[in-house]
């Protein structure tokens, strides 16, 4: 009998974050998609049939991980879909620069400094404060198809 | 009507009441055709339906002897009832507007009817309905098969959505075809005659149909239709019971009659042929729907657990109340083994060729259109849950060699079932492991459940080997590997069975390291990080009755490092979104997942590991349930979050948990750390103000503990809760009272100036008097500021007298026996009632 031909791929490629296909039908609710061209989490999946006994259909209602804006899809269960590749990956925070950026320290010493403040008034108010006390902490920031933002706060 | 009151005569019976009622209304649904076309024409409906009611009510109270007679000698109630019915049937295919939905109302109220008198809820009051009472019921059933399969062929060119929750919504129209089932029953010979032939007409034509030619949808509707219909009336549904062949179908027909001519086989053996047929490449590709194939798998779930294999044998079809009635019927049934029925796909029958067609159709829908998933949830939650449901069943299931392949392909990691949604992986997982029970011998059994997952095993533990696995693991189709892989395990972790639960073990345990990786390196997915909680709670669950000593320490040990490392991950982390929606579910995923959590606790702390006896007699063997447990709620308490308090189910399972282990194990909570016991003690502060009153009963329950605890200490000059129960002085200087007296000060304040509901007040006794019995001095102490704060002096002496009486009155003394406990709630009934009146008003 032969094994499963899926196997990890060993090394990651640098940079280009991608998009796999996936079939629609297994693509689920809180899953992720690619909808015109964005990088989308699902809040809601139905089916639908042209005609009873056609073949069913994915409608996606999903919302742009980084926008926060609503999109759409209809799918057949049995095509393809994107899903893009979103990962999140912890870096401590060193610095809160004046005009509103972060400065992080990677895993192998760099810094990094392209990415702005959450817009969230309390939560930017609470991390200056948190950061002012000396408190140590490490800031979560999602990555999916070559766009970047915090997504997380945490007091270690 | 007024001539036929004669309800003002005294002596009248509910018997003559009835029938005066019942003829009385007789006139506003008689006959049936002039009153329908006058109420089309424009006249209410409200009469006719009223008089359904009554009819309903009256054959819902009356005997069903009585009913019958209600309007002979002239005419049969029967016929009326016929006739109506089948006339608001047609009415109802008539164009209408949106509102108009009399006729449905006026069907179901109709079809109640015949359901209070064809199952009554005295079973002892059943009688054979009359031949015209049957033939009544074949008329009725016609009307409506037509009808529906009439309109059934106008909406297959119509659009669907379906719903989410397909079983739910199967389930709905199961419930409203109900009763028309029995109707269909109670006239068996004709109704299910007429079934049979209607199916076997469609079925024949279908089958039949070449290369070029195309099946009008109008076709497969009607099949879709009728073989919902007929499941309904052939059997009823199996889950958590094995249905029997219903009785009016086994009495209606003779027990001598050949099986090749009975409408249930031959009904039967037209659907085995269309499931037939679904292997043909060509009907396939040109003929089947997803549609109609749910309609197959769907009727041939329902009737696997009746007539597949059936192993019924020696008593008649009724199994409660005995009488002349059953008595009759036993006779003329000899054992029920030889009625056709159930022989007919007995293993002396049919039976096995029929496994065999089925598990081919289950295949066949498995995998032959991705995307499917009503059928795919159908097949793997109905047919094959079915046909792994009962023993006998089993044992041909694991020798039919399309299982076998099925279950090879399954465990080799094959593609095409790899990719099918998780859902159906933990489905398919579960009956693979459930038809093991078909073998014998117990090392069968146990070397099935290997075979089948060891493969998956070494792949899971492969993965979480391999090096640089954190970048290639975030990709979708690995995420989407090692979800499905782990849905397998909770799937197998389900169908745990007593013979099998060590080799289920042993799996866990070559798991653990491997899912501790995973659950580092998926953190920050969420549906992986819920679905290794899931499969970990699962198979805790399956295991932790079986455990020795030893292996229990290797569950908790594992446990309590699962719920380090989520922690360590998870505690403090606020999630930022753009999207409120988004934030939403976030916080959703934090509930599930916390939810499981608990649940694992709960699990673990249902091992009670009282009687290790002596042969591992060293502490340090012996697992402390305790310890364990407290460990782990001083790990998760700080993930909850008041946010989180707020889902109502989460609260409850916390809460109850919590009351658990303060009930069970106070004396562990004297050991907790200072830290620890914070946390603890905040959580009951906080339940003891809850506003759902199952929390706060729980708090005042647990609370009721830890004072019970500590005074029964005392009273024994032992240490009690020891250093927590003592006051101290923190590093500014500030004195703050022991644990006890907050609780104490706190809850007389809530009992004298807060509202809350009643039933709280009995718990809430329980609970003051050992707090005030270990803090008599502070008791006083309130009671005098309270006293201070009165100006009036008659509302002084009351509010002192009664804080008196509260704890000296009605013989109440120290002690925290039943008797005396009893007595103080009564006193504190009082108390309340005394004093609350004037203190409340300011």
């Amino acid at each position: 009998m032969s094994d499963s031909e899926h196997h990890f791929e060993a090394k990651a490629d640098a940079g280009a974050s991608k998009t796999y296909p996936q079939q629609a039908g297994t693509i689920r609710k809180n899953g992720h998609i690619v909808i015109k061209n964005r990088p989308c989490k699902v809040v809601e999946v139905s089916t639908s049939k042209t005609g009873k006994h056609g073949h069913a259909k994915c409608h996606f209602v999903a919302i742009d991980i980084f926008n926060g804006k609503k999109l759409e899809d209809i799918v057949p269960s049995s095509h393809n879909c994107d899903v893009p590749e979103v990962t999140r990956t912890e870096y401590q925070l060193i610095d809160i620069s004046e005009d509103g950026f972060v400065s992080l320290l990677t895993a192998n010493g760099d810094t990094k400094d392209d990415l702005r403040l959450p817009t969230d008034e309390a939560l930017v108010s609470q991390l200056k404060d948190g950061f002012a006390e000396g408190k140590d902490l490490m800031v979560t920031v999602l990555s999916a198809m070559g766009e970047e933002q915090i997504s997380a706060i945490k007091t270690l | 009507m007024g001539k036929h009151l004669c309800c003002t005569e005294k002596g009248i019976n509910l018997e003559q009441h009835l029938q005066c009622v019942v003829l009385g209304i007789i006139p506003w649904i008689n006959p049936p055709s002039s009153i329908v076309s006058a109420i089309k024409s424009g006249k209410s409906e409200s009469e006719l339906l009223v008089a359904c009611r009554i009819l309903s009510s009256a054959a819902n109270l009356a005997s069903p002897a009585l009913f019958d007679s209600i309007l002979k000698p002239s005419g049969s109630i029967w016929t009326l009832l016929s006739s109506l019915i089948t006339e608001v049937i047609l009415a109802s295919t008539e164009p209408r507007d949106e509102e108009e939905t009399w006729t449905d109302e006026a069907l179901e109220i109709l079809l109640d009817v015949w359901s209070h008198i064809l199952q009554p809820t005295d079973l002892s009051k059943r009688v054979p309905l009359p031949q015209y009472g049957v033939d009544a019921a074949a008329e009725i059933f016609r009307t409506f098969v037509h009808t529906e399969l009439k309109a059934a062929s106008a909406s297959a060119e119509e659009d669907e959505d379906e719903s989410e929750q397909v079983q739910a919504a199967i389930a709905a129209r199961d419930e409203r075809l109900g009763a028309i089932s029995l109707i269909a029953r109670a006239s068996s010979r004709e109704s299910i005659s007429l079934l049979a032939s209607l199916l076997s007409e469609r079925c024949s034509f279908i089958c039949q149909l070449k290369e070029g030619n195309s099946c009008p949808p109008s076709i497969l509707e009607e099949l879709h239709w009728l073989l919902i219909m007929s499941g309904n009336v052939i059997a009823d549904p199996g889950e958590g019971e094995t249905p029997m062949v219903p009785d009016a179908i086994l009495t209606q027909f003779p027990a001598s009659m050949d099986v090749t001519s009975h409408p249930v086989v031959l009904l039967s053996c037209s659907a085995i042929m269309l499931a037939q047929n679904s292997r043909d490449p060509f009907f396939q590709r040109e003929i089947l729907s997803p549609r109609l194939m749910e309609a197959i798998v769907w009727f041939f779930a329902r009737w696997t657990d009746t007539y597949l294999l059936s192993s019924n044998v020696g008593h008649g079809p009724y199994s409660t109340p005995s009488g002349a009635e059953s008595n009759h019927q036993l006779s003329i049934l000899p054992e029920s083994g030889k009625n056709p029925v159930v022989f007919a796909f007995s293993e002396h029958g049919d039976g096995i060729s029929a496994l065999k067609c089925l598990v081919q159709l289950g295949g066949t829908a498995l995998t032959l259109w991705p995307g499917e998933k009503a059928l795919l949830e159908l097949t793997c939650f109905k047919l094959f849950a079915a046909l792994s449901r009962r023993r006998n069943v089993c044992s041909h299931l694991v020798a039919n060699e399309a299982w076998q392949h099925f279950a090879k392909a399954f465990a080799y990691l094959e593609q095409t079932l790899l990719l099918l949604p998780s859902s159906i992986q933990r489905g398919l997982a579960e009956v693979l492991c459930r038809s093991a029970n078909g073998f014998s011998s117990a090392d069968d059994a146990n070397q099935f459940l290997k075979d089948l997952l060891s493969p998956l095993t070494m792949k899971i533990v492969e993965i979480s080997q391999m090096k640089e696995l954190s970048a290639a693991a975030q990709k979708p189709d690995a995420i989407l590997m090692v979800t499905n892989l782990v849905e397998r395990l909770r799937g197998a972790a389900r169908a745990t069975m007593p013979r099998t639960q060590k080799v289920m073990f042993e799996i866990g345990v070559a798991v653990m390291e491997p899912l501790l990786v995973f659950l580092e390196c998926y953190r920050n997915q969420s549906f992986v990080v819920y679905v290794l909680l899931k499969f970990i709670v699962d198979w805790v669950d399956g295991q932790v009755a079986f455990l020795e000593a030893k292996e229990t320490a290797i569950v908790f040990s594992f446990s309590v490092r699962l719920l380090q490392t989520y922690s360590a991950h998870n505690v403090g982390k606020i999630s930022v979104s753009m999207s409120r929606t988004l934030q939403n579910e976030t916080q959703a995923e934090k509930y599930k997942d916390l939810r499981s959590l608990l649940q694992l606790l709960t699990n673990l702390s249902s091992k009670d590991l009282i009687d290790f006896a002596a042969e591992d007699s060293s502490e340090a063997e012996n697992p402390d349930v305790a310890q364990v447990i407290y460990l782990g709620l001083h790990i998760i308490i700080p993930l909850i979050t008041v946010d989180l308090l707020k889902y109502p189910k989460l609260c409850r399972q916390y809460f109850t948990l919590l009351a658990h282990m303060l009930e069970v194990y106070p004396e562990k909570i004297a050991r907790l750390s200072k830290e620890s016991f914070g946390q603890v003690m905040g959580a009951l502060h906080f339940g003891l103000r809850h506003q759902d009153i199952e929390v706060v009963n729980m708090s005042l329950t647990a609370l009721n503990a830890i004072a019970f605890y500590h005074y029964q200490a005392m009273c024994k000059a032992q240490e009690g809760l020891g250093q927590h129960a003592l006051e101290y002085y923190d590093n500014d200087g500030i004195r703050h009272e022991g644990v006890l007296a907050q609780f104490l000060r706190s809850l007389l304040q809530h009992l004298l100036f807060d509202n809350y509901s009643n039933e709280l007040v009995e718990p809430a006794g329980d609970a003051l008097l050992p707090l005030i019995l270990c803090n008599t001095s502070l008791y006083e102490r309130l009671a005098l500021e309270l006293l201070e704060g009165q100006h009036n002096p008659v509302l002084q002496s009351r509010l002192a007298a009664a804080f008196h009486t509260l704890i000296t009155g009605n013989k109440v003394t120290s002690s925290l026996d039943r008797a005396n406990r009893r007595r103080f709630r009564e006193n504190l009934h009082n108390f309340l009632a005394e004093v609350r009146g004037f203190l409340c008003m300011r």
